[in-house]
């Protein structure tokens, strides 16, 4: 936690959050005023998704994202908790900046979406083309902004030519310089209906979207997959690729596992809104599921590092990552019907 | 120190959710060991990848703009996109004679997409 003046004079406080779009998304909500927590942002927003895209590769490997779509968390929320918001996107980076400028001196804060790779505050280990990144921009002083990335303790600076970079990398999945604020929020949100609704989506979004690669059936899709790869693509080509999968799984965003205790907490603080029991013991069975994917890579890491090499194989991987599959889709269909008693 | 230590006491911690004794969700810094091997895993193929290139490069086997294609983790792709050329002409120039043939102008574009000087882009450092 920490404190910051804006363009306009007035303080910001800055929160450390674990995954930066329900992050920046809450702190927005916050600076207008609306005292709202991140795990509850995420709920609301239908954070939590599976989807596997082998067509779409990252430095060769393929996305298997834990999260919905970089952008999907604060449209949601806004709309469900009845807030006003502007979103933009730029093709020229130099309109993107002026605007951003211009928005800035208003005494908003701004949203944006950026590439972590050019990002240049960051150390090594976060420096990689990821375009889904979300940050704040404070103000701005002589070409440096002051930026609060919700990822970081603090806030920090940075300077224009590196921001414009992030804002405007191009290749896949350009962010066009994708940049989001809040013109006003609702007084009294409905926050028993915004939950209900997005718990909804979310049901919809694991269980019944009709492409194989989506949801729980992404998930066996993936987890057949990781089994038969050593067999298809060789030992050190399925390591490989195996690290690219433990990388989403535990450390991309705040990682598929770190999702799902968030959504967990999302839950317990339902239970308490609603005073269901039920949602408490649903908080409790995915605080469990979280675990099990903790559990999933932890043996995948011991199989890169080949580690009693006659337990730890790629069927004790893929049979770990079916049963979290089967264990979320029970919790799923449960959650749906538990949804369905709950009155606004 | 271990190299995963290493890595990871950069001064930036992230925080992750956890369930503490009371019930309740509270945050805190520990990153996970499965994200500490994978990170310094990535990390350690990464560097070494890079190093294999730069000699591939002093040897004459590969063109600099190879190297610093990786430097910057692009593939072809990404790199034909940035710099507003044709990927298989990308590829070309990824061989040294042709890309030691290239106009000034087209080592501009790449220079701008790379974020190197233009003077850096035709070598590669000789550590």
């Amino acid at each position: 936690m920490a404190t910051e003046l804006k363009a306009n004079g007035k303080p910001f406080v800055h929160y450390h959050a674990a995954h930066c779009e329900s992050g920046v998304t809450s702190a927005l909500l916050r600076d207008k005023g609306m005292d709202i927590s991140e795990p509850m942002v995420f709920g609301i927003g239908s954070g939590i998704f599976f989807g596997y895209l082998p067509f779409m590769k990252m430095t060769g490997l393929p996305i298997s994202t834990f999260r919905a779509a970089p952008g999907s968390i604060f449209h949601k929320t806004a709309k469900r908790l009845g807030a006003e918001f502007v979103t933009k996107k730029f093709r020229n980076p130099q309109k993107g900046m002026d605007e951003l400028k211009q928005v800035l001196k208003t005494g908003q804060i701004v949203g944006m979406t950026t590439n972590m790779y050019w990002l240049p505050y960051l150390s090594e280990r976060f420096r990689w083309n990821f375009l889904g990144h979300n940050i704040i921009a404070l103000r701005e002083t002589d070409g440096v902004f002051r930026i609060s990335d919700s990822m970081l303790e603090h806030p920090i600076d940075c300077p224009v030519a590196d921001l414009e970079r992030a804002r405007f990398a191009p290749g896949p999945a350009n962010p066009h310089g994708y940049m989001y604020y809040l013109k006003s929020v609702n007084p009294r949100p409905d926050l028993r209906n915004a939950s209900i609704k997005g718990m909804k989506s979310t049901c919809f979004m694991m269980l019944n979207i009709p492409m194989p690669i989506f949801g729980v059936r992404g998930m066996r899709f993936l987890a057949k997959k990781v089994i038969k790869s050593p067999d298809k693509l060789g030992f050190d080509e399925a390591c490989r690729q195996l690290v690219g999968l433990i990388r989403w799984v535990e450390e991309v965003g705040t990682g598929g596992g770190g999702f799902r205790y968030m959504y967990a907490a999302f839950l317990q603080e339902a239970a308490q809104l609603f005073g269901s029991g039920e949602l408490a013991d649903l908080s409790k069975e995915m605080n469990a599921i979280g675990d099990s994917w903790r559990a999933f890579s932890v043996t995948a890491a011991r199989i890169v590092k080949q580690r009693n090499k006659e337990k730890e194989t790629f069927a004790k991987a893929g049979g770990l990552m079916l049963i979290c599959a089967g264990r979320e889709e029970n919790f799923f269909k449960d959650l749906g019907k538990v949804v369905g008693k709950l009155k606004t | 120190m271990d190299f995963e230590d290493e890595i990871f006491s950069d001064g930036l911690p992230k925080v992750y959710y956890k369930h503490d004794d009371q019930g309740r969700y509270v945050l805190e810094t520990d990153a996970p060991w499965a994200e500490k091997v994978t990170c310094a895993l990535i990390i350690a193929g990464n560097r070494a990848n890079l190093e294999e290139i730069r000699k591939a490069v002093l040897a004459g086997q590969k063109s600099p703009l190879c190297y610093y294609m990786e430097l910057r983790q692009m593939d072809p792709v990404m790199l034909a996109k940035a710099a507003g050329i044709a990927t298989f002409r990308v590829k070309r120039h990824l061989r040294p004679e042709i890309f030691a043939k290239l106009k000034p102008s087209v080592l501009d574009r790449y220079s701008k997409a790379l974020r190197i000087p233009l003077e850096e882009l035709k070598t590669v450092p000789n550590r």
